[in-house]
C-alpha cells in the first residue's frame, strides 16, 4: 500500500537518513528562493547607491519627441509621458524609494520597540499606560494614521517617512513587549537576578539582546510594509514630488495611462513587487533560523 | 531533482510576470499616436446635436469625478456639484456662447441709467417641484438667503456681489438693487450657483436643504447616496427651458444617474464596459485612445474664463523685475508643454482670459515664442551669472523660483511644474516645487511663492478684476499680487462700461499688457470632456461647458 | 470575573476617549481650514471666510470646539458635517454596511485561497505546485493594493467583461475589490498554514501516528490540518483589522460607498464632526473585537488573566 501512493513526498518514505536528505533538499529549495531575493536586493541597493553606473539616460532628460513609447532595445523600459527613460527614472527613483523603506522601519522600530521594552520590562502601570497608548494608535488604521501625519506635516520625503514610521510603531511596540515579557520570565533571569545583577544589567546584557531577533524579523519585512505605505500615500494624493520621483509616486502617476501605456506604470509597480516580495521571503528566513517554533506574530 | 527546482521557481516567477504584463499589454493596437494637435477633444462637440427625433424615456447613468459637496446651489464650492445642481434649478437669465444674455425664468429686464439697480419681468407659468409657484418673492428669497450669513453661503457670496436688496413691485416683477453698477452681474445671475430655490422647501428643510433640494429645472431630486449616486427624475411639468435648449419641454428622459467614480482608470472603464453611459472629465491619453472606439463618443466644450495660467508673484525679487519674468517667458515652452501632457486635446492658451470670453484678445495668439538664446541673454543683462553647476548667481544667491502647485495632480498640473523645472534649467534657473495640501496658507496667506497656478471658470472679463487690481488697504491679496494703477484703472472702467466695443477695448489693452510684461504664462484652456456611449444623443453644454440635459436621449 | 470585566471595560473606555484626542490633536495641527473646500480660495474675500467660520463655529479655539463635540457626543448627538449638514450618524450608518461586505468577502477570499494554497503547498511541498502557491501568496502580500485593483479592473472587467469596474450594489461588483483586497490577506494565511503544517508534519508524533498504522491521508488531513488551522485561525482576527484599514484605498479604486472613503474625504476637508465619527466607530469596534478575544483568551487559558 505505501508502495501505491509511492515517492511524492519524501517524508511518507520516513527512515532518519531520508529525513536528513529530505532536509537538506528544503534547505537547498528555500535557498534558492533566498539567493533570488538577495540578487534583487542586491542588485536594487547597488541602484541607489551608484545608478549612474546603471541608467543608461539621465532620470530628467525629457525626450519629448518620443513620449509613451514602448519598450525597445533603446528604452528598455519604454518612455514615459514626459519621454523620461523608465529604466533610468526607476533606477534612480529606488535611492528616494529605499529611503523610505529603510529609514522609516528604523525610527519606527527603534520608538516601537522602545516602548515595548519599557512596558515590558518595567511592568506594573508603566505597562498598563504605555500599552493602553499603544491600543489607542492601534485603534485608528495604520493608513489613515499616516495620511493624518503626512497631511499635518505636508509634503516632504522625511514627513512621508515620519508618518510611516509612526503608524509602523504599536506593531514593534507589542511585539517586543510580548518577547520581553516572555524572557523575563526565564530562570536564567532570576538566576542573575539571585547573584545580585542590577536591573539595568540584567536587562542590557540578557532580557535584550534574547528579545531582540523578532524585533528584527518584522524590521525586515517591515521596509516592505513601509514603501508599501508609502506608495498607498501617493495613491491618496500625500505622496512627495521630487525631481527624481521614488516607485511609489511612479506607480501612483503613472496608473492612469494603464490601458493606454501599460509600461509606464507596470515596471515601477514591478520594481516595489519584487523588493517587497524578497524583502519578505529574507524576513521568513531570518525567522525560520532565529525561532523555528515561531507562532502568528502579534 | 534538487537540481531542476531553481528552474522551476524562475519558471513559476516569469509566469506570473507574463501573467501581468499580459493583462496591461493586450491592447498594444491602440497605441496614442503621440501629439496630433489636430486631434482635439472639441472638434466633436456638435455631433450629439441629433437631428432625428429623440426617444422617449429611459435612465441615463452619468459618472461624476468627484463627489458634489452640497446640493444647494448658494452652499456650493464645488464645480462638479454644478453638474447636478443645473439640472435641479433654474436661473433668471441664460447666457448666449456669444455672451449676449436671454430670458430664463426672467422675460425681460430693464437696467437703470447709473447702472445699480435691474428690474426683471418674470414668467408666470412656473412652478417649483414641491409645487410652490414661483414669483417675484422666491427670486427676493433666494437673492437675500445668500447674503444671509445663516446659509453658511460659499461661493454664490462673491458671485452675487454688488447685490445689495430686492424690491417687489408686483408678484411677477421684482428690482434688484446694487451698491455699484457691475457689467458682469447679470452674466452671473445665468450661473447655476445663483439659481432659484423652491422657498418652502428652503425654509423646510433649512440647513439639510443641500441634501433635499428643490428647484424649478428640469429634472427633480430623488435621492443622494453618499459617495455612491445621485439621482434625479424629469420634472413632467417643465415648460420654460432657455432657448440654448432644443427641447424646450419635459425632458425625454426619465432620469439621470450621477454616479461618483473618482478613479480614472474605473471611470472611463466603466464606459467601455457598458456600466455607465457616459463619463465626464476624460483623461487626454484617454481621448486619444477612445477616438477609434467604434462604440464610444467623446463631447465637450472648452472652459470660458481664465485659462490655466501660471501667475508670477511680483512682490517677490527678482521676479518682481519685468525683465526677468520676460525671461522665463521666453524660456518655458508652453507648447511643447500642452503637447506632451495632453496629447493634444488641450488647447493652448496664449491670453489671460480664455477664447469666447467677452473680449478675448486673439491677436495674442502665436505671439510669445520660445527663444532660449534671448532669455540668456537677458538674464545676463541682469547680471546673473551660470555657477558651476549650471545654475545663475548673483551676489552669492542662486537664480531660484519657488514654484507651489495644489495637490492633487489635477488635470496634471503637478506634471507642468516638473517640465517647466526641466525647461528653465536650460537657462541656469533652478525650480524648486513645492506641493501643498494648504494652498489658503502658503498662496493666499503667506504669499511664499514665485510662481503659482489656477483658473477660474466665469462668464465675464471682470474676473480679471480679482486676480490683477491692486487689492483694497484690508483687502485680499491677489495672486499676482499686481499693483499698477494704469491697470487698476481699465479694469474699474471695464466693470462699467456699457458701450460693448469700448469695453472690448479695454480688456484688450490689459490683455496685452499682462502678457508684454510677463506678469503671467497662460498655460491651457481646459475643455470639459465627456465619454459616452453611442446611444447617447442630445448632451449640449452651456456657455461655461456645463453638460445640459434637457434634450438628451437614448438611442434603442 | 466581574472586577475583570470592570476594569477591561473602564480602560476601554479609557481608549476610545484617547484615541478621540489623538484624532483631535491631529486635525489641530493639520494645515489648512474645512472653508478651504467649501468655498473657492481664489475668489473668497476674507469676510465671506471669516463669516463662513463663525457659521460652523470653527473660529472658536480647538478645545472648545472639542469640548463643545465631546458633551453632544455624550448625549448620542454626533453632530453633522460641517460640509453639508449631513447627520454624521446616518453618514456612517449608510455606509457601513458597505464596508462590512467587502471586508466580509474580502476575508472569505483571504481564507479560501490562503487555505487551499497553503494545504496544496504543504502537501506538495517543494513541486511546481508548492513554487507557484508560495510565489502568488508573496505576490499578494508584495504588491501594492490600489495597483492589483487596477489590474483586475482592466483584464477582468474592461478586457473579458466579467465583472463589474465599480459600484456597491449587489454581489457581482463585490468580486473584483474582495479579490484585491482578500489576496494580501491570503498571502499571510498561505505563509502561516505552510508553514505551521510543515512543522507539525515534521514533527515525531505523526511519524508515530503512521508507526501505528493510520492512513496518509488521516495523518495529513486529521492532523496536520486541525494543528495548522489554529495559528490561521488566530491570524485571520488580526487581519480583519488590516482589511478595515485596506478598505481607504480599496473603496476608492473600486468606487464603493463606505466608511474608509469617507474618513479619507473628511481627514482632507478638516471636516471634525465626520472624522471624530467615524474614529469613535471604528475605535469601539476594535475595543469590542479586542475585548472579546481577551476574555475569551482567559475563558481558554487561566494562566493569562494576570497578564492583560
Amino acid at each position: 500500500m505505501r508502495e501505491a501512493v509511492t515517492a511524492s513526498t519524501v517524508w511518507r518514505r520516513g527512515g532518519s537518513r531520508r529525513l536528513f536528505t529530505f532536509r537538506l533538499r528544503r534547505l537547498a529549495a528555500a535557498d534558492s528562493f533566498l539567493i533570488g531575493a538577495g540578487i534583487i536586493i542586491a542588485f536594487i541597493i547597488a541602484c541607489a547607491l551608484v545608478p549612474s553606473l546603471i541608467a543608461p539616460y539621465s532620470p530628467t532628460a525629457m525626450l519629448t519627441d518620443s513620449i509613451m513609447q514602448a519598450p525597445s532595445s533603446a528604452h528598455l523600459f519604454g518612455t514615459d509621458y514626459f519621454g523620461r527613460d523608465i529604466f533610468s527614472v526607476v533606477v534612480y527613483g529606488s535611492r528616494d524609494s529605499l529611503f523610505i523603506g529603510f529609514a522609516s522601519v528604523i525610527v519606527g522600530g527603534l520608538a516601537g520597540g522602545a516602548i515595548g521594552a519599557i512596558a515590558g520590562y518595567a511592568g506594573g502601570w508603566v505597562d498598563s499606560l504605555l500599552m493602553r497608548c499603544n491600543d489607542i494608535l492601534m485603534t485608528i488604521p495604520g493608513i489613515l494614521l499616516a495620511l493624518a501625519i503626512a497631511g499635518a506635516l505636508g509634503k516632504g520625503l522625511f514627513n512621508i517617512v515620519l508618518a510611516v514610521a509612526v503608524s509602523s510603531i504599536p506593531g514593534y511596540a507589542r511585539i517586543m513587549r510580548a518577547q520581553i515579557i516572555s524572557i523575563k520570565g526565564r530562570t536564567f533571569i532570576a538566576a542573575s537576578r539571585s547573584v545580585g545583577a542590577t536591573p539595568f544589567h540584567i536587562f542590557w546584557k540578557h532580557v535584550l539582546p534574547n528579545a531582540l531577533s523578532p524585533l528584527l524579523v518584522m524590521a525586515a519585512i517591515g521596509v516592505g510594509t513601509a514603501i508599501l505605505t508609502g506608495s498607498g500615500l501617493s495613491f491618496l494624493g500625500l505622496g512627495v514630488l521630487r525631481e527624481i520621483p521614488d516607485w511609489g509616486t511612479l506607480l501612483s502617476q503613472g496608473r492612469g495611462y494603464l490601458t493606454v501605456a501599460w509600461w509606464i506604470c507596470t515596471f515601477p509597480g514591478l520594481a516595489i513587487t519584487l523588493f517587497v516580495l524578497a524583502v519578505n521571503i529574507i524576513g521568513d528566513r531570518m525567522r525560520d533560523r532565529l525561532d523555528p517554533k515561531k507562532n502568528a506574530k502579534g | 531533482m534538487s537540481r531542476r527546482k531553481p528552474f522551476i521557481q524562475s519558471a513559476a516567477v516569469l509566469l506570473v510576470l507574463a501573467l501581468v504584463l499580459a493583462a496591461c499589454g493586450s491592447n498594444k493596437d491602440k497605441e496614442p499616436s503621440a501629439a496630433d494637435p489636430a486631434q482635439s477633444a472639441n472638434t466633436t462637440n456638435t455631433e450629439s446635436a441629433s437631428t432625428s427625433t429623440a426617444v422617449q424615456g429611459g435612465e441615463l447613468t452619468y459618472a461624476l469625478a468627484t463627489s458634489p459637496d452640497s446640493l444647494d446651489p448658494h452652499r456650493s464650492g464645488l464645480a462638479v456639484a454644478v453638474r447636478v445642481i443645473r439640472t435641479i434649478y433654474d436661473s433668471l437669465v441664460v447666457q448666449l456662447p456669444d455672451n449676449t444674455i436671454k430670458p430664463w425664468l426672467a422675460t425681460s429686464w430693464t437696467v437703470s441709467d447709473d447702472g445699480k439697480s435691474y428690474t426683471f419681468k418674470l414668467r408666470q407659468d412656473v412652478k417649483f417641484q414641491d409645487g410652490t409657484p414661483f414669483n417675484a418673492e422666491a427670486v427676493k428669497y433666494s437673492y437675500d438667503r445668500i447674503l444671509d450669513p445663516a446659509t453658511k453661503a460659499a461661493n454664490a457670496v462673491a458671485l452675487i456681489a454688488p447685490y445689495e436688496s430686492s424690491e417687489i413691485i408686483d408678484d411677477y416683477t421684482i428690482k434688484l438693487n446694487l451698491s455699484t453698477p457691475s457689467r458682469a452681474f447679470l452674466g452671473n445671475l445665468s450661473q447655476a450657483l445663483l439659481g432659484i430655490v423652491s422657498p418652502t422647501a428652503a425654509k423646510k428643510y433649512g440647513d439639510q436643504f443641500g441634501l433635499n433640494p428643490v428647484g424649478s429645472g428640469p429634472f427633480k431630486f430623488v435621492k443622494w447616496n453618499q459617495n455612491a449616486d445621485i439621482e434625479v427624475e424629469r420634472n413632467p411639468d417643465y415648460n420654460w427651458a432657455p432657448e440654448t435648449v432644443d427641447n424646450k419641454g419635459t425632458p425625454y428622459l426619465d432620469g439621470i444617474t450621477f454616479k461618483i467614480i473618482p478613479e480614472e482608470a474605473t471611470r472611463i472603464g466603466s464606459v467601455q464596459s457598458g456600466q455607465v453611459l457616459a463619463a465626464e472629465t476624460v483623461p487626454p491619453q484617454n481621448i486619444v485612445a477612445l477616438k477609434d472606439d467604434k462604440k464610444i463618443q467623446l463631447l465637450g466644450a472648452n472652459t470660458v474664463g481664465l485659462p490655466y495660467t501660471l501667475f508670477f508673484n511680483e512682490e517677490r525679487p527678482p521676479w518682481n523685475d519685468a525683465k526677468a519674468r520676460q525671461a522665463v517667458q521666453l524660456a518655458v515652452d508652453v507648447d511643447s508643454i500642452v503637447k506632451t501632457l495632453y496629447l493634444g486635446t488641450y488647447e493652448r492658451a496664449w491670453s489671460p482670459l480664455s477664447p469666447g470670453t467677452f473680449g478675448y484678445d486673439s491677436s495674442l495668439e502665436n505671439g510669445v515664442k520660445p527663444d532660449l538664446e534671448k532669455a540668456n541673454a537677458l538674464l545676463d543683462e541682469l547680471g546673473w551669472v551660470k555657477g558651476a553647476d549650471g545654475i545663475r548667481e548673483k551676489d552669492g544667491k542662486k537664480l531660484t523660483i519657488h514654484y507651489v502647485d495644489g495637490t492633487p495632480n489635477r488635470e496634471k498640473r503637478n506634471d507642468i511644474a516638473v517640465i517647466i523645472q526641466q525647461q528653465l534649467k536650460a537657462v541656469g534657473i533652478s525650480v524648486e516645487v513645492e506641493i501643498t495640501k494648504d494652498v489658503r496658507t502658503v498662496v493666499n496667506t503667506n504669499g511664499a511663492y514665485d510662481i503659482y497656478g489656477n483658473s477660474q471658470v466665469n462668464s465675464d472679463p471682470n474676473a480679471l478684476y480679482a486676480f490683477y487690481h491692486t487689492p483694497a488697504p484690508n483687502g485680499k491679496k491677489t495672486l499676482s499680487r499686481l499693483s499698477d494703477p494704469a491697470i487698476d484703472k481699465l479694469l474699474e472702467q471695464g466693470l462699467v462700461e456699457k458701450d460693448d466695443a469700448k469695453r472690448a477695448d479695454i480688456y484688450k489693452q490689459i490683455q496685452h499688457y499682462l502678457i508684454d510684461q510677463a506678469v503671467i504664462l497662460p498655460i491651457y484652456v481646459f475643455p470639459y470632456t465627456v465619454a459616452a456611449d453611442r446611444s447617447v444623443q442630445g448632451i449640449v453644454f452651456d456657455t461655461l461647458g456645463y453638460p445640459i440635459f434637457n434634450s438628451a436621449s437614448i438611442k434603442k | 470575573m466581574a472586577g475583570v470585566l470592570a476594569r477591561r471595560l473602564f480602560s476601554s473606555v479609557l481608549v476610545i476617549v484617547g484615541s478621540l484626542i489623538l484624532v483631535f490633536a491631529i486635525l489641530y495641527v493639520l494645515p489648512g481650514d474645512p472653508t478651504d473646500t467649501i468655498v473657492d480660495p481664489s475668489i473668497a474675500t476674507p469676510e465671506m471666510v471669516a463669516n463662513l467660520r463663525h457659521q460652523l463655529g470653527v473660529d472658536q479655539p480647538f478645545y472648545i470646539q472639542f469640548a463643545r463635540y465631546f458633551s453632544h457626543m455624550l448625549r448620542g448627538d454626533f453632530g453633522q458635517s460641517l460640509m453639508n449638514s449631513e447627520s454624521v450618524l446616518g453618514k456612517i450608518l449608510d455606509s457601513f454596511p458597505a464596508t462590512l461586505a467587502l471586508t466580509a468577502a474580502s476575508s472569505f477570499v483571504a481564507v479560501t485561497v490562503g487555505l487551499v494554497l497553503g494545504v496544496l503547498s504543504a502537501i506538495h511541498r517543494n513541486r511546481p505546485i508548492d513554487l507557484i502557491a508560495r510565489v502568488v501568496g508573496l505576490f499578494g502580500i508584495s504588491m501594492p493594493t490600489f495597483w492589483s485593483g487596477i489590474l483586475l479592473i482592466v483584464l477582468l472587467s474592461l478586457k473579458l467583461g466579467w465583472f463589474p469596474a465599480m459600484g456597491s450594489d449587489g454581489w457581482r461588483t463585490l468580486v473584483l475589490p474582495a479579490i484585491a483586497l482578500g489576496l494580501v490577506g491570503a498571502g499571510f494565511i498561505v505563509r502561516m498554514v505552510r508553514s505551521s503544517m510543515l512543522d507539525i508534519i515534521d514533527e515525531h508524533f505523526i511519524l508515530t501516528l503512521r508507526s501505528k498504522g493510520l492512513t496518509e491521508r488521516a495523518v495529513m488531513y486529521k492532523h496536520a490540518l486541525r494543528n495548522a488551522l489554529i495559528p490561521a485561525i488566530t491570524m485571520i482576527g488580526m487581519l480583519v483589522g488590516e482589511m478595515l484599514a485596506g478598505t481607504v484605498v480599496i473603496e476608492t479604486v473600486f468606487s464603493r460607498q463606505g466608511i474608509g472613503r469617507i474618513i479619507a474625504d473628511a481627514l482632507m476637508a478638516k471636516d471634525l464632526p465626520v472624522v471624530q465619527g467615524v474614529i469613535f466607530f471604528s475605535a469601539f469596534v476594535y475595543v469590542i473585537v479586542n475585548t472579546l478575544v481577551d476574555l475569551s483568551y482567559t475563558f481558554i487559558d487561566p494562566r493569562v488573566r494576570r497578564s492583560t
